[in-house]
């Protein structure tokens, strides 16, 4: 890959998190349009990719972009308060950049029709805006096209040096602890050129290094052509703001062989350093500004004031799958820990210095394993955040005014799983809301509620696991009409006894939709059944309550990481399998009065009240040994999509957490095992996919 | 450097030995230039072309001159370029 590529993935990158950030903050600003700060934000992200689109040749985005900075630019500079209609314009501008952007990354020539007309949107409100606040401003021939640099074209320095400060502003709010920034002022002399400097061999230079680097080039003096040389520089000024790593004694080196006069350094300090000395730039009245500045003719004074007294956070960015790569190698280290703490011969040696050391290297792995498990932990904020744009929008197409709560957005959850969360849960808050909530606030308060309609966004820690549900306050679910509608379809007999969940469940079957109005948000019956596939492919499942009249919950079970499982080992046969605790609800060794059999139908063990299919591992895998009976094994009662079943072993052999690896191609057609681990004694163990212990088709109910 | 009837075409990468002969070019023939584009993936490599263009659309405003007017430029090696000309 080459260097540009490399960059040019790094950009896409930056582009997208971008992108969703935007598409975050326009819905937390219009929720406060006041919110300047959050105006600013916005700006500067959209200023950062406006820069990075147009460096890389995504020239369309690059020019939405540009025009829709200006638009912020407007209105963050006038303070003027924004129109709900305009708002609706920052909302859509946001769209189209998303949209653009996957044109540009997939070379779409068609751009969307959305591009164009917002774009001229855009263009017509800052005509107005601009037209009616700058009477005076001369109409140049230049089209309103440019940046901030177009506005001050024809009007005062003052308005140039302004742009230099909002410059540094933008960069300073960019800065981090390794990196300085520097506001450095060039004044070459005509002979420049001849001497062979020109002021782009320096910004190459310090572009090398630099994060963010701006130029601002006073063309003021610059003379009609009559007069004009071109080998000779005519340029007055140029100031460059550069954010680099750069210290002050490197900066300078690159400026060493000009003349003192041609060049002026100033260290600009980092905001919270700005703000710390404030006490003692008064005391100094010599000093207008925080600015540790040196001239060439006073260079030494000062640089020992380089200490950045903040202490922002320090990231750094990593490739996901080096962070994988760690965790399968933690992974090994955990497996050759146990190996070591479970040898039979290790464990017979009555030493103690040996044992101790053993015990240390125990508590050290299971350190580094902690923090190498909190690398791929993130908060599930950000997903929670998008929600609110998908509340918002499904509120307007289906008219209906809804409040949202979100609760526990700090819960971490592993990265992988983040990824795959959004689509599940847009399509339960969709559904949530065209189907869940009633049709018109009049509905709501005829049966005594409030007009809003009410949806639910929690994240929580249960059991080791992580719970997100989400809740409406809505009419709930017709069990009746869900078990009529299974009936009419074939998907349960006329006779089943299904217990409420069992019934809730039958909603995420494939095509199954009780809805009688097909919208563009749900009722297909897809949604759901695409909801618990994907939810199992994290190794998780969705579990329904209802309350007729109250409201709905969905919730979402996951396991804390996809790379490790908390399970539960068995043995039959002489055999290891694991059974994911996520799944297991109790286990037993049944009295011989509550084991049925019942023809054609197999074992049943009646658990208070409850019938439940017992399933022989050893008949699933053909294990020989020699058959006991229920009462003397021991049943393990697990919850699978099919509904509950105990799971017949000869012996408990204990909890443990594994490593999850997979199989080769030729056992991952085996859908009773779901991948395998290394045991801390070197054996290895199938953990077993519980849903596939019984095809869904013999499941019987009684 | 190419020529389209009254629309020149310039490379924004040339060297001082290139800008000194496309200021010889334009000098005599600047009232029959109606527009002077540059190569779209180009890069401004040099102060001199920057002040010559500004003193071209300072001489004759009617010259349209895109690049220019457009006020900025962003490359990955110089950073974002701003540029202010005074009509």
């Amino acid at each position: 890959m080459t260097k540009q590529e490399e960059l040019k993935l790094i950009f896409i990158e930056e582009a997208n998190e971008i992108i969703e950030k935007l598409d975050v903050d326009i819905i937390r600003f219009e929720e406060n349009s006041n919110d300047l700060e959050l105006l600013n934000e916005i700006f500067r992200g959209v200023h950062t990719l406006k820069g990075n689109s147009n460096a890389f040749g995504f020239t369309r985005l690059g020019e939405f972009v540009h025009h829709f900075e200006d638009l912020l630019d407007y209105y963050r500079s006038t303070k003027e308060s924004i129109e709900t209609n305009n708002l609706e314009l920052f909302v859509e501008s946001v769209d189209v950049v998303k949209e653009v952007m996957i044109c540009e990354l997939d070379a779409i020539e068609q751009l969307p029709k959305s591009y164009a007309e917002c774009l001229e949107k855009i263009k017509i409100l800052l005509d107005i805006k601009k037209n009616r606040t700058k009477p005076t401003v001369e109409q140049k021939s230049i089209e309103p096209l440019n940046d901030l640099a177009c506005e001050f074209a024809s009007i005062s320095f003052e308005e140039d040096k302004n742009e230099v400060e909002e410059c540094v502003k933008f960069q300073q709010s960019m800065q981090s602890e390794e990196l300085n920034l520097y506001k450095i002022d060039l004044t070459l002399d005509n002979d420049c050129y001849k001497r062979g400097f020109d002021y782009f061999i320096f910004l190459k230079i310090l572009g090398e290094r630099a994060t963010h680097l701006d130029s601002f080039f006073d063309m003021q003096n610059i003379q009609m052509l009559d007069e004009f040389k071109c080998d000779e520089n005519s340029i007055s000024k140029v100031t460059i703001v550069a954010l680099t790593p750069l210290v002050y004694g490197e900066i300078e080196e690159i400026f060493e062989f000009l003349f003192d006069h041609e060049y002026s350094i100033t260290l600009i300090p980092p905001l919270i350093a700005e703000q710390k000395t404030d006490t003692q730039i008064q005391n100094n009245s010599s000093s207008e500004t925080s600015e540790i500045v040196s001239n060439a003719t006073s260079k030494t004074s000062t640089i020992s004031t380089n200490s950045n007294t903040n202490t922002p956070k320090s990231t750094i960015r990593i490739d996901t799958f080096k962070v994988d790569e760690l965790f399968d190698s933690v992974g090994e280290l955990v497996i050759a820990q146990n190996f070591i703490t479970q040898n039979r011969e290790i464990r017979s040696l009555e030493n103690e210095a040996i044992n101790r050391s053993i015990e240390t290297l125990s508590k050290i792995t299971k350190k580094i394993q902690d923090r190498v498990m909190s690398l791929r932990m993130v908060a599930i904020k950000d997903t929670f955040e998008k929600m609110k744009r998908v509340v918002r929008d499904t509120s307007k197409k289906t008219c209906k005014e809804i409040n949202l709560i979100i609760q526990g957005e700090e819960t971490e959850i592993d990265k992988t799983m983040i990824d795959n969360l959004s689509d599940p849960l847009i399509h339960i808050i969709r559904n949530a809301i065209d189907h869940g909530l009633e049709s018109c606030g009049e509905e709501r308060v005829s049966v005594g509620k409030s007009a809003d309609g009410v949806i639910t966004l929690r994240a929580f820690h249960k059991s080791g696991n992580i719970v997100i549900s989400v809740s409406d306050d809505g009419r709930g679910i017709n069990k009746e009409r869900v078990l009529k509608k299974a009936i009419e379809r074939g998907v349960v007999g006329e006779n089943e006894n299904l217990t409420e969940s069992q019934i809730f469940a039958l909603l995420m079957q494939p095509g199954f939709s009780t809805a009688e109005t097909i919208s563009d948000l749900s009722g297909r019956g897809v949604g759901l059944d695409v909801v618990k596939t994907s939810i199992e492919k994290l190794r998780g499942k969705v579990e329904i309550d209802s309350k007729e009249g109250s409201g709905t919950t969905f919730s979402i079970i996951l396991p804390l990481t996809l790379a490790i499982i908390d399970g539960m080992l068995v043995q039959v046969a002489e055999e290891t399998y694991i059974i994911p605790t996520l799944s297991v609800i109790e286990s037993f060794r049944p009295q011989k009065e509550i084991v049925h059999f019942l023809k054609s139908k197999g074992e049943f063990v009646n658990l208070r009240g409850e019938c439940i299919p017992i399933v022989r591992l050893s008949d699933v895998f053909d294990l020989k040994t020699t058959r006991v009976e229920a009462w003397d094994a021991i049943l393990v009662c697990v919850e699978t999509e099919g509904g509950r079943i105990a799971i017949l072993i000869d012996e408990l052999l204990g909890r443990q957490q594994v490593v999850i690896k997979t199989l080769g191609k030729s056992l991952a057609k085996i859908k009773e095992i779901s991948g395998g681990a290394i045991l801390g004694n070197g054996d290895i163990a199938l953990i077993l996919n519980v849903d596939e212990l019984r095809p869904l088709g013999e499941i019987s109910h009684v | 450097m190419e020529i389209n009837g009254d629309e020149i075409i310039i490379e924004l990468d040339m060297p001082m030995d290139e800008v000194v002969k496309f200021e010889e070019f334009i000098r005599p023939r600047i009232e029959y230039i109606e527009k002077i584009e540059t190569e779209p993936k180009g890069t401004l490599t040099s102060g001199a072309l920057l002040s010559l263009l500004v003193s071209i659309k300072r001489t004759r405003p009617q010259i349209e001159i895109p690049f220019l007017e457009k006020g900025w430029a962003t490359s990955s090696t110089h950073g974002t370029l701003h540029w202010t000309y005074h009509d």
